[in-house]
């Protein structure tokens, strides 16, 4: 029940911005080109045109709950995702990728209800990847490519309501300079597609409090649904989407020290949907978590939902 | 009465010279119709680029050109790299 209040809450409040957003790629979408079919969860080794962009606009809500702690914490984020990549050659391209994020924590205190929130523009992440192996044949590719970024402290990190400042899960902002790294790796063929993603992901400390470092093991299967026979041209593609994604974190560190209640392993499996023409993709999924070793009272997800378009210009 | 064959010669060479150039371009890498929409988009700032077709099945683009327009093969291996595909081989046929 107060879960559903909570998203009733967050949609409510997140929806005028989302609405608008929403509406404008609507409209830019009459006159966009080309699009990357890709995993929903994460990157792809496919390339971005040298000259071209490749836009993404993300709706994400993410659901937490079943507080160990006792505390009856719950938190919900609705954050509108906007992703812009660039290609500086056929092999290169710089990736920038801004949320905009809505956060309501509920809680206990002292016996009484609590809801800490915040809105805002998250942090900027800006990367750079590089192809560096390409093998092409009729009708399918192979590719590998590294990527490394950073992510710049462009939110607020120090916002205030009546009870003090608001934790660190309630920033729109860490407040810190973070850099990440991995490599992607690719295999598409007219029937299906492959993706993989190792990254790693080491968190800076801004006040007092530094974010563990994170590991991530991504896998993704796009299996081709409406494939009969040849039809010529460039028909539009149906995927039926099976993504799997592993993320182990390291505790974070309060003042020096280790949080015991944070950090942990996490195994979503995440079923999605998307409809890849040659203009324009929609898409949509489901981060589901299998396993969940947290450490301490560290908040489990309930899941992650995803859905949103892509586009060219 | 000679005129009338030199007249209808003459349309047709003209119609000739108006039908242009075919040119089907073998190139690796297509798997997706967003790969397609790249490619047309960079072909279509060529001058004289009059059709293109795409398909993703047999890994061919089609172009039609304009007769006195050349598809030279080092500025079509330079355009697929640069959309981030490889371009192997061409035929051309006249129209």
């Amino acid at each position: 029940m107060k879960k559903q209040r909570m998203d009733r809450q967050s949609l409510c409040k997140a929806s005028p911005l989302s609405f608008i957003q929403l509406l404008l790629l609507t409209l830019v979408l009459f006159w966009t080109s080309q699009v990357i079919a890709a995993p929903i969860t994460f990157n792809t080794a496919l390339p971005v045109a040298k000259g071209e962009f490749v836009a993404r606009e993300h709706l994400v809500v993410n659901q937490s709950g079943d507080d160990p702690s006792g505390t009856k914490r719950d938190r919900t984020e609705v954050a509108s995702v906007t992703a812009l990549g660039y290609g500086i050659t056929g092999r290169l391209a710089l990736f920038g990728v801004l949320p905009y994020r809505d956060i309501d924590l509920d809680m206990s205190s002292g016996g009484q209800p609590v809801t800490r929130s915040n809105r805002g523009f998250g942090d900027l992440s800006l990367f750079a990847r590089y192809t560096t192996f390409q093998y092409d044949q009729p009708g399918r590719t192979f590719r590998v490519a590294p990527f490394a970024g950073v992510k710049a402290p462009t939110g607020e990190d120090d916002a205030r309501d009546s009870l003090g400042a608001l934790p660190a899960s309630v920033q729109s902002g860490s407040g810190s300079w973070d850099y990440f790294g991995g490599l992607v790796m690719t295999y598409q063929t007219l029937g299906y597609q492959i993706d993989g993603q190792l990254s790693y992901r080491t968190n800076g400390e801004a006040n007092r409090f530094e974010a563990g470092d994170i590991t991530r093991l991504d896998g993704s299967l796009q299996y081709r649904l409406n494939r009969g026979q040849p039809t010529g041209g460039t028909p539009a593609f149906l995927y039926g989407v099976i993504e799997a994604n592993l993320v182990q974190q390291q505790k974070d560190r309060i003042a020096g020290h280790a949080d015991p209640n944070s950090g942990g392993t996490r195994l979503f499996l995440t079923p999605g949907i998307q409809y890849v023409t040659k203009r324009w993709i929609l898409e949509a999924a489901v981060q589901l978590p299998v396993v969940q070793d947290l450490n301490g009272t560290a908040l489990e997800n309930d899941y992650i939902f995803r859905t949103g378009v892509r586009f060219n210009f | 009465m000679r005129h009338c064959f030199i007249v209808p010669l003459l349309l047709w060479s003209l119609g000739a010279f108006a039908a242009g150039t075919e040119y089907v371009m073998r190139v690796d890498g297509l798997a997706c119709p967003f790969c397609a929409y790249g490619i047309e988009k960079r072909l279509k700032t060529i001058e004289g680029v009059e059709k293109i077709d795409v398909d993703l099945d047999k890994g061919l683009v089609r172009v039609n050109v304009r007769e006195d327009v050349e598809l030279a093969e080092p500025r079509m291996l330079q355009l697929f790299k640069d959309a981030g595909f490889t371009y192997r081989s061409m035929t051309k046929t006249p129209l």
